[in-house]
């Protein structure tokens, strides 16, 4: 449905004069001008810990990301430190950009708790477009979106992560685990 | 004679080094910060010496670093000489207009009458207007010789409201000196002692129409037309760089404290304190005898002046980052159309009440 906005507006008297107006404005933003000016004053003192103004000092202030946020993929690393990937391949085949790059590792029959892991696990961030299907795709709850995205660099070639650069332990994932859990849960796959 | 020659130099010194010492670098960094607060952000905060910030004090010294090196562009097919002097003509005539600007009352300082103003002009008002209008040849002639559409356009639109808002700010003014019946900026300010004469009770309408023409004329955010970052790159002063673009930038600020200045003799009780006569203050400070009652009576005077002064760069600083810009027609509009017959009936109306009242 069409939204008609009504640029006739009929003003009276006394918003066509301007000045009252112009004042009553004034003072909303004045309001807002001395009311954040004396309330630095005790957060500079140090008798304040909150601020009344919103903007976050970037570098040294930092907000919690939400768990719905989609940060660099991580690997998750198992409590004994091996990955828990099974290296079958689908968030390479999930991955619309090609930056996730695996080669299998296999043990040859002996009986071992993990029959197979990634020997090779890069993601190339330089590509990545952090859309998150690999961690959709993943059935082993082993790669997640974590909340760090501070991945900038100078050299184009730092940016391919290795999987010694890739494992996150499993006890920091969490919160995300809980989520994706949820989120995939409801989708019914 | 020697005497009144290195008065007259302290005083030039003292404006020289307040405008252009310390208000111009300022201003800036007070514009940015005063719109962080009153948008409930933060501001200017990275600019740090060994990790000490002040506030964002040093972006003052980092703006001015960043002004002196940049490379001074002139574009192809612009006119050389034109180019480089036109910064020239923009920022000389808000520094001259302080020469008749009384920043104090008159004083006794060892045996001798110290007038607290350059060279009191007995048609400083005059004066004024008749400087401040020589600024537009700086922005005319900054547009029209950097070979550049935008830059003419800006020039083309200064030029056209700077012209219609002279008009208003002109007799805007008759006003004032029907009341005061003296063109001097010092008697002006000698009057207001009485704080029920003040220009602001005596001239109410004259008030905001100065306020709102010496805005425009200014060229700051309710009248930006000439500069219009959204519709004509940056007006006038597109082709600039380096010290000249800093010279426009300084020009703008300073006349804000200049618009400051004279709204505050003309309409503000100039250097008065309200309900306290310089004769009061004196007398509070008789035991220090004649000078030092003086000299402190000075101080307060001029620190009473300068707080208006400072004042008012806030109005107009909160106007600047409240109000919308206006379309190029509805300032024409509000210029010829509205302002003008308001002045015009405001001198009837005064002259009516002179006439009555006598």
């Amino acid at each position: 449905m069409a939204y008609y906005v009504n640029r006739n507006i009929k003003m009276t008297w006394w918003e066509r004069i301007y000045i009252p107006e112009i004042i009553k404005g004034m003072i909303i933003t004045s309001r807002h001008f001395f009311q954040n000016l004396f309330g630095f004053i005790p957060f500079f003192l140090g008798t304040q810990k909150e601020r009344k103004i919103m903007t976050v000092y970037y570098p040294e202030e930092q907000v919690q990301y939400p768990v719905a946020y989609r940060g660099r993929p991580v690997l998750a690393q198992n409590e004994d430190g091996h990955p828990a990937c099974v290296a079958c391949g689908l968030c390479e085949i999930a991955c619309p950009a090609y930056c996730i790059h695996i080669e299998p590792g296999e043990n040859s029959g002996k009986q071992n708790q993990y029959e197979r892991w990634p020997d090779v696990f890069n993601i190339d961030y330089a590509i990545c477009i952090f859309c998150g299907n690999c961690e959709e795709a993943c059935p082993e709850e082993a790669i997640f979106m974590s909340d760090d995205c501070e991945i900038s660099m100078l050299d184009r070639k730092k940016m391919l992560y290795t999987k010694e650069q890739l494992l996150t332990p499993v006890a920091d994932l969490q919160k995300r685990i809980e989520f994706t859990r949820n989120m995939y849960a409801k989708w019914n796959y | 004679m020697w005497v009144d020659l290195a008065i007259t130099l302290v005083k030039i010194l003292f404006i020289i080094g307040v405008t252009v010492g310390f208000f111009a670098p300022i201003l800036t960094w007070v514009e940015r910060k005063q719109s962080a607060i009153m948008q409930d952000r933060i501001g200017a905060n990275r600019a740090d010496i060994l990790g000490f910030t002040a506030i964002g004090l040093f972006h003052c010294i980092a703006d001015a670093l960043k002004m002196f090196t940049k490379e001074d562009f002139i574009p192809q097919g612009a006119n050389k000489i034109l180019h480089t002097l036109s910064p020239i003509i923009a920022v000389v005539p808000a520094i001259l207009t302080f020469a008749v600007v009384p920043f104090g009352g008159q004083y006794t300082l060892f045996d001798k009458e110290v007038n607290l103003v350059i060279s009191d002009l007995d048609v400083g008002l005059l004066f004024v207007f008749a400087i401040a209008s020589l600024a537009t040849y700086g922005y005319v002639i900054a547009g029209w010789s950097s070979n550049n559409n935008w830059s003419l356009l800006g020039s083309m639109r200064t030029a056209s409201q700077m012209i219609s808002y002279e008009v208003t700010m002109g007799l805007t003014i008759v006003g004032v000196l029907m009341v005061y019946g003296s063109m001097k900026l010092t008697t002006i300010g000698a009057i207001q002692e009485d704080f029920f004469r003040w220009g602001l009770f005596l001239q109410p309408l004259g008030f905001f129409m100065f306020l709102a023409a010496s805005i425009a004329e200014n060229k700051r955010i309710p009248f930006d037309n000439p500069e219009a970052e959204s519709e004509i790159v940056a007006g006038y002063f597109t082709e600039y760089s380096g010290l000249k673009f800093g010279m426009f930038f300084m020009s703008e600020f300073i006349e804000m404290v200049t618009i400051g200045a004279i709204m505050t003799i003309l309409f503000f009780g100039a250097w008065h304190i309200p309900f306290l006569t310089t004769a009061t203050l004196l007398s509070w400070f008789d035991f220090l005898g004649t000078t030092g009652s003086n000299l402190i009576v000075m101080l307060i005077q001029v620190g009473v002046f300068f707080a208006k002064v400072v004042f008012f760069i806030w109005v107009q600083m909160t106007i600047r980052w409240t109000l919308p810009r206006f379309r190029y027609d509805q300032i024409m509009k509000l210029g010829w159309k509205i302002l003008l017959p308001l002045s015009l009936a405001n001198i009837l109306v005064t002259g009516i009440v002179i006439l009555v009242l006598n």
